[in-house]
């Protein structure tokens, strides 16, 4: 079975005639169930017993850690953040999160390894060296880390919020990757985001990175934002190359002032139009791919030295609220306001109220206020979900080995429209084995909706999902 | 050369029982962050054990992580165990030095820490230091400043030594001994270096001979004095630009 694909065929395939005809308004599957079926029927009690069945799997642990603090508003965003100049306020919520750590990892055997952790947004390095010297020291108490060799210890860093020297510190403390926010280098761009940051902090940044010797280097990147064309972007991803980060994340802005008010901050008339963007979108990618860069999938593109673009070649890529890893199997742990936990079959999430996070935290409650526990159908679609975003192929024996399903039979419907996709030319079925094409890696997100049980409701109930444009 | 100016930058072994009240490095450890009553508190949860004699141990790799350190005098080293079980020397810390950070990860310490000479360090226990934080709050974030410092320190250090040549790297070293004197006030160009020839090449990843060959042009281009362990800088500029890559101004000798 040939199941490892070539992604020098990509080429120039990014197709944006493909992409029209295809694009649809979807989740980003960084989760399956998404987000949308938590609810807050969801029991302190439901939690407990999933870190009882998590305790008796023995599996690892990864960590994600939310530091929701910011120095001034980017208008684009739509994270869970609050802006803040207070050292108190700060100082009052690290306190907070430190009680939670001592909490949840209570619940946890103590001798889980924790291969993976992350430190997100907000802007976690917003926080002092002394501050994020405790945290890192608190985590490290209270859970298992191992060793800065075997583990995938990674933070968001603003490169405003951060010099060379800090960049010391964070790899003393031992994170081994970093992801720096840069969205766009024009300068009219980053005037009308409020985010200007120039090309010089980046490559100092840069430098200091290879210096400290960080194993890997993302940038995130945003297309649609005011007064970009064609034009601007490929200046950016031209100055993006000189860096030359492992990693790229590409996103899409979506603009919903409605739902994130300081997205109304942005001059509307200056956004470009649909067409543009997705012209703007295939122009950078296929830029990307020129340069050497492999696309991953879902918005990633990486070096194909780098970790993520060996694992997807080797068919051990996995996802989960982070984006792709190269981390199996861990049941992840969210500490902080908002933060997400997958334990065994449950998903749950803390409350996205700062005030009520922290007051639970002072009265020594449970800070997780919704969740979902999976059922068996869940499970086989999410596996068919991440199978088809991670290694861009459905292998039918698998999950039917894997739960004991005629896959013909659990998914009669399905498979017809599957058949409708590799007659447009998104899939290809070989020797029992859906591939996707390299076209059809652009609009994947639309093959797994045909997986989600749950999307049709949600279609009829009007949620609006994002789109590639 | 065994001057008169050298001596006086020579640290004192302090008695092993002076308090932080008494003790000349509180202004760049903890009892910065206290008051006077605050101080004896602090005083209380530390410490301080009988000196340990050259070649003993203050913890070593593996060891659980419970407490860090604070040079009071002497010197410490740092290595860790190679897979070949070679030693690789991993830092050198002076008076007034924080060590012990390595474990903050694993709660394992992943170095060990041995005297280069006849040493005294203050141990800080994380529990009691936390128990006494609940009432100074300015004292914990002053530990955890200080630590974030250390860590800073040996990150750069390590970098600036990785990507060096030989001259670069021991010009560096002294550079970096020398600055480490002025912040406790001492003398900038006249120190001893307490650890050995073969310390310093395993520490900066250099032949012993190439440590001794550069030494040697170090003084023949009169950029420094040395007699044994004593070094004395007489041109600070000189080993400034040696440190950066810069070609040396100083005249051959």
């Amino acid at each position: 079975m040939h199941l490892v694909k070539e992604n020098s065929e990509l080429g120039s395939l990014w197709d944006s005639e493909f992409i029209r005809q295809h694009d649809v308004a979807g989740p980003r599957y960084t989760s399956y169930p998404t987000a949308l079926q938590f609810h807050e029927e969801f029991t302190h009690q439901d939690y407990l017993d999933a870190v009882a069945r998590s305790n008796a799997s023995r599996m690892p642990l990864s960590l994600y850690i939310h530091l929701p603090f910011c120095a001034s508003l980017c208008y684009y965003c739509a994270c869970n953040k609050v802006i803040t100049q207070s050292d108190e306020k700060k100082r009052f919520y690290l306190d907070a999160l430190i009680k939670e750590i001592r909490m949840k990892s209570a619940d946890f055997d103590s001798g889980r390894p924790v291969y993976q952790m992350h430190w997100g947004g907000g802007t976690p390095t917003y926080f002092s060296e002394a501050e994020l010297t405790e945290l890192w020291f608190e985590v490290g108490r209270h859970f298992h880390l191992v060793d800065a060799e075997r583990g995938e210890y990674s933070i968001e860093i603003d490169p405003r919020t951060m010099t060379p020297d800090k960049l010391g510190l964070l790899k003393g403390l031992g994170f081994n990757r970093i992801s720096l926010g840069i969205q766009d280098f024009d300068q009219r761009v980053q005037e009308a985001i409020n985010r200007v940051q120039s090309y010089q902090q980046i490559e100092e940044l840069m430098e200091a990175s290879r210096n400290y010797h960080f194993r890997s280097v993302n940038f995130d990147l945003i297309y649609g934002l005011p007064y970009q064309s064609v034009a601007s972007v490929r200046g950016t991803i031209e100055q993006v190359i000189e860096l030359s980060p492992d990693r790229i994340s590409l996103f899409n802005y979506a603009h919903l002032p409605q739902r994130f008010k300081s997205q109304g901050l942005l001059p509307e008339e200056a956004l470009p139009p649909a067409e543009e963007k997705l012209q703007i979108l295939c122009a950078a990618s296929n830029q990307l791919l020129e340069a050497g860069y492999v696309y991953i999938g879902m918005d990633h593109f990486a070096k194909p030295t780098d970790e993520l673009a060996l694992a997807q070649a080797a068919g051990s890529l996995h996802r989960n609220f982070q984006g792709y890893t190269t981390f199996k199997d861990a049941d992840l742990v969210g500490l902080g306001v908002s933060s997400i936990s997958l334990i065994n079959n449950v998903y749950c999430q803390n409350t996205k109220s700062i005030s009520e996070y922290q007051g639970l935290m002072e009265a020594s409650a449970s800070p997780i206020i919704s969740g979902v526990m999976l059922s068996t159908d869940d499970e086989i679609r999410r596996e068919v979900i991440m199978s088809l975003l991670c290694q861009n192929w459905l292998v039918p024996a698998q999950i039917e080995e894997h739960f004991g399903i005629v896959f013909s039979e659990y998914f009669r419907n399905e498979i017809m429209e599957l058949n409708g996709f590799v007659q447009e030319g998104l899939l290809t079925h070989q020797g029992g084995v859906y591939n996707v094409t390299p076209k059809g890696r652009l609009v994947v997100r639309k093959i797994c909706m045909l997986f989600d049980i749950y999307l049709p409701q949600h279609m009829k109930d009007g949620v609006r999902f994002s789109r590639v444009l | 050369m065994s001057s008169e100016h050298d001596c006086k930058n020579r640290v004192p072994t302090r008695n092993i029982n002076v308090s932080c009240t008494d003790c000349s490095l509180n202004p760049i450890c903890l009892p910065v962050a206290v008051n006077d009553t605050q101080l004896e508190e602090l005083d209380n949860i530390i410490k301080r054990s009988k000196p340990m004699k050259k070649g003993e141990h203050l913890f070593r790799a593996s060891d659980p992580f419970a407490s860090i350190y604070a040079v009071r005098s002497g010197t410490i080293k740092t290595y860790s165990v190679t897979e070949d079980g070679e030693e690789q020397v991993t830092g050198f810390y002076l008076p007034g030095e924080v060590l012990g950070v390595d474990g903050i990860s694993t709660n394992i310490h992943s170095n060990s820490a041995k005297a280069l000479e006849t040493a005294a360090v203050c141990e800080i226990p994380f529990e009691k230091l936390e128990f006494l934080s609940a009432k100074i709050p300015s004292l914990q974030r002053h530990f955890f400043q200080l630590m974030s410092k250390e860590i800073q320190a040996d990150q750069q250090l390590i970098m600036l030594l990785s990507k060096k040549s030989a001259e670069e790297r021991i010009a560096s070293l002294l550079l970096s001994i020398s600055t480490r004197h002025t912040k406790r006030g001492l003398s900038a160009s006249g120190f001893r270096l307490p650890m050995s020839r073969n310390d310093i090449g395993n520490f900066l990843g250099l032949a012993v001979e190439t440590v001794s060959r550069v030494f040697t042009r170090l003084q023949k281009q009169g950029v420094i004095h040395v007699d044994g362990k004593e070094v004395e800088v007489l041109d600070m500029q000189g080993l400034c630009h040696m440190a950066n890559g810069m070609e040396s101004n100083a005249k051959s000798a």
